[in-house]
């Protein structure tokens, strides 16, 4: 168990410069997410974690010592790679027990930590196999059971889930969240995946183009985020962005967009006149009669019923916007509606910046 | 009951029309080697397709060293046989830690080594057969066996590793990495993780560099002159030195000397299969 460290690190590539200064802590037994769209630099961050690419500025500590000229393996941290990375001519059993006999454990207890891992990971009747004989998910669990093994001081997971199929993927995320609450290892993982983020992490990193954009929990990050770019980043489907200005006249206020489309806007965020970003999720958006009074008019263009819920696009004015909902509504597309916004659930970022306005 | 489709019968049939005429092409030159190893010196050219009194006594002239030109028949067998081994053995060493430190390890002047490699073949080595007998004279090591292994070695090297380089790098760079996050040093990701993962290619460029010394005529001729160590290669020319040369004799050794070749190639078959990283990274 241990903290991570990252102050002010930089990454070039030649002339490239690929990430830009980052610093943040991960707090002893933490599981930090690093999430971002690809080229971001979160799997370079990893691995210059893992020791596996040099650090060109800045330090990374682990317990609070510096590692930047250590070796991987004196690191005392293990990695699950994308592609597994399994030892094709080693048995299950001997690819987990290879960091161990290098270290030149004793046999015994070799063979208690292969086994004891092999049971967390229900691999026990697969340990003589080879990794060519194993499916997907199986690989995936050999190549956690070769970091387990080894009782890091820090999980690093590269991705490791995005080979498996959709079912399977949800199965593995699972399992690695039971395994961190059970070992409670400090854990960084990268995924491109906000879902895989949002469920996963105890918090999560945000990046992009080589920064951080935010720093938060799930829930932080979804509530308040700090920035238009997380705003659209995190939630499934993606917030609406309405472009717009403000205008504040009798103590009430709402944001003007193009042909005339007025959305409220409770609360103080924004001045008069103000060139703002207007952002509501797809959930916090419900159906109303058209016309009916608070209400903003659309077109239904699509319905997309999905058993549980049904996701609507709405053409207003200019935008399309999505919404979604737990009921069945009995809209066709064509049909002429309303919709009423939830006010806590909006968010209002300056058009220039793109950072959060207000509370 | 199976039924063949017209399709596959007459695709059938244009292997076979290639692969017959092909197969005789082949097989007749070996065919005259084994008439000739067992029949009497007097009807060795009586051009019959089976001789009239087959006979093993070639061989037992031949295993017997019973004649003045196979005076050292198992020593000279023994010659080429450690020779060989030892290019072949030799090769894989330098072949092997070249790839693996261009192509793993990625040191520096890499590419030039490889462009290099790839240069030497510009000359032919029968060129090069004077200078490398200049060089040898130099080293003093002319009339020992070390010679002609060093310049095996030299002629076998540059395509062993290149073709291993081109092998190593198409292992997933993933291997090392998860290696050495497992804590392994450069020699034991070279020796645990490498080794047993290039064993296909190993064998075939080990048999290759072995198949070549084995083989090698021109170098042996130059560079080794006494009986007692020459390769049966070169034993087998002297043969025709002789006014009178005994036909059957050289040709029952020539079927013999083929055989070690023949027996290795087959004993390491097994190992040049493909799909030894299956498994290892998902593709």
């Amino acid at each position: 168990m241990a903290s991570v460290s990252f102050q002010n690190i930089e990454k070039t590539f030649g002339s490239t410069k690929v990430i830009h200064g980052i610093g943040f802590d991960i707090h002893d037994g933490e599981f930090m997410v690093l999430v971002g769209p690809s080229g971001c630099g979160k799997s370079t961050l990893l691995r210059m974690l893992a020791g596996l690419e040099e650090i060109s500025g800045g330090t990374i500590a682990i317990d609070g010592k510096v590692v930047n000229e250590m070796e991987s393996k004196d690191r005392d941290i293990a990695m699950v790679f994308q592609s597994y990375a399994l030892y094709p001519h080693m048995t299950v059993a001997e690819n987990m027990a290879f960091s161990l006999k290098l270290r030149k454990a004793n046999p015994k207890t070799i063979e208690e930590r292969v086994a004891k891992a092999a049971k967390i990971l229900n691999l026990d009747p697969y340990l003589k196999r080879y990794p060519r004989e194993l499916s997907g998910g199986q690989r995936q669990r050999v190549a956690m059971g070769r970091a387990i093994v080894r009782d890091p001081k820090v999980f690093l997971f590269d991705e490791p889930l995005s080979n498996l199929d959709a079912k399977l993927r949800v199965a593995m995320r699972g399992e690695i969240k039971a395994l961190h609450q059970r070992l409670k290892t400090t854990t960084v993982y990268v995924t491109h995946d906000q879902v895989e983020a949002m469920t996963m992490a105890d918090r999560i990193v945000v990046m992009h183009d080589g920064r951080v954009e935010q720093i938060g929990t799930p829930l932080e990050l979804y509530d308040r985020p700090g920035n238009l770019f997380v705003a659209q980043f995190i939630g499934s489907p993606a917030m609406n962005v309405i472009e717009g200005t403000v205008r504040r006249a009798n103590g009430a206020a709402h944001v003007d967009a193009a042909k005339g489309v007025k959305w409220p806007l409770p609360g103080a965020a924004g001045a008069d006149g103000q060139q703002v970003a207007y952002g509501i999720r797809p959930e916090h958006l419900s159906l109303a009669a058209a016309g009916a009074s608070g209400s903003v008019p659309g077109e239904v263009v699509v319905v997309e019923p999905t058993g549980a819920e049904t996701e609507l696009v709405v053409q207003v004015g200019d935008e399309q916007i999505v919404l979604v909902t737990h009921g069945r509504p009995v809209v066709n597309p064509g049909d002429r509606i309303g919709l009423t916004v939830e006010p806590a659930m909006v968010h209002v970022f300056d058009r220039s910046t793109g950072q959060r306005i207000g509370g | 009951m199976k039924r063949l489709s017209l399709r596959k019968v007459t695709t059938e049939a244009k292997l076979l029309l290639i692969g017959i005429p092909v197969f005789i092409w082949t097989m007749l030159p070996i065919y005259h080697l084994f008439l000739f190893s067992i029949s009497p010196k007097e009807a060795a050219f009586a051009g019959h397709l089976w001789p009239d009194h087959p006979t093993l006594r070639n061989f037992v002239i031949v295993f017997g060293e019973k004649h003045y030109y196979l005076s050292h028949f198992w020593l000279q067998m023994w010659n080429s046989f450690i020779i060989a081994v030892t290019v072949g053995i030799l090769t894989l060493f330098v072949a092997t830690s070249a790839a693996f430190a261009i192509s793993r390890l990625k040191v520096k002047g890499g590419r030039a080594v490889m462009n290099m490699a790839l240069f030497t073949y510009f000359i032919p080595a029968a060129f090069l057969a004077v200078p490398m007998y200049k060089t040898m004279g130099v080293y003093g090591l002319l009339n020992s066996q070390w010679a002609l292994i060093l310049a095996m070695l030299t002629i076998a090297a540059p395509y062993s590793i290149w073709v291993l380089k081109q092998a190593s790098d198409k292992l997933p760079y993933e291997l090392d990495e998860a290696a050495r996050m497992d804590g392994a040093s450069p020699l034991q990701l070279f020796r645990l993780v490498y080794l047993p993962l290039m064993m296909p290619s190993l064998v075939a460029i080990g048999t290759y560099a072995l198949l070549l010394a084995w083989n090698e005529y021109l170098y042996a001729f130059l560079l080794l002159s006494k009986e007692t160590q020459i390769t049966l290669g070169v034993a087998l020319g002297n043969f025709l030195a002789a006014d009178d040369s005994p036909w059957e004799l050289l040709m029952t050794t020539g079927l013999l000397y083929a055989l070690p070749p023949a027996a290795i190639y087959y004993a390491f078959k097994r190992y040049m299969v493909g799909g030894l990283t299956a498994g290892a990274v998902k593709s």
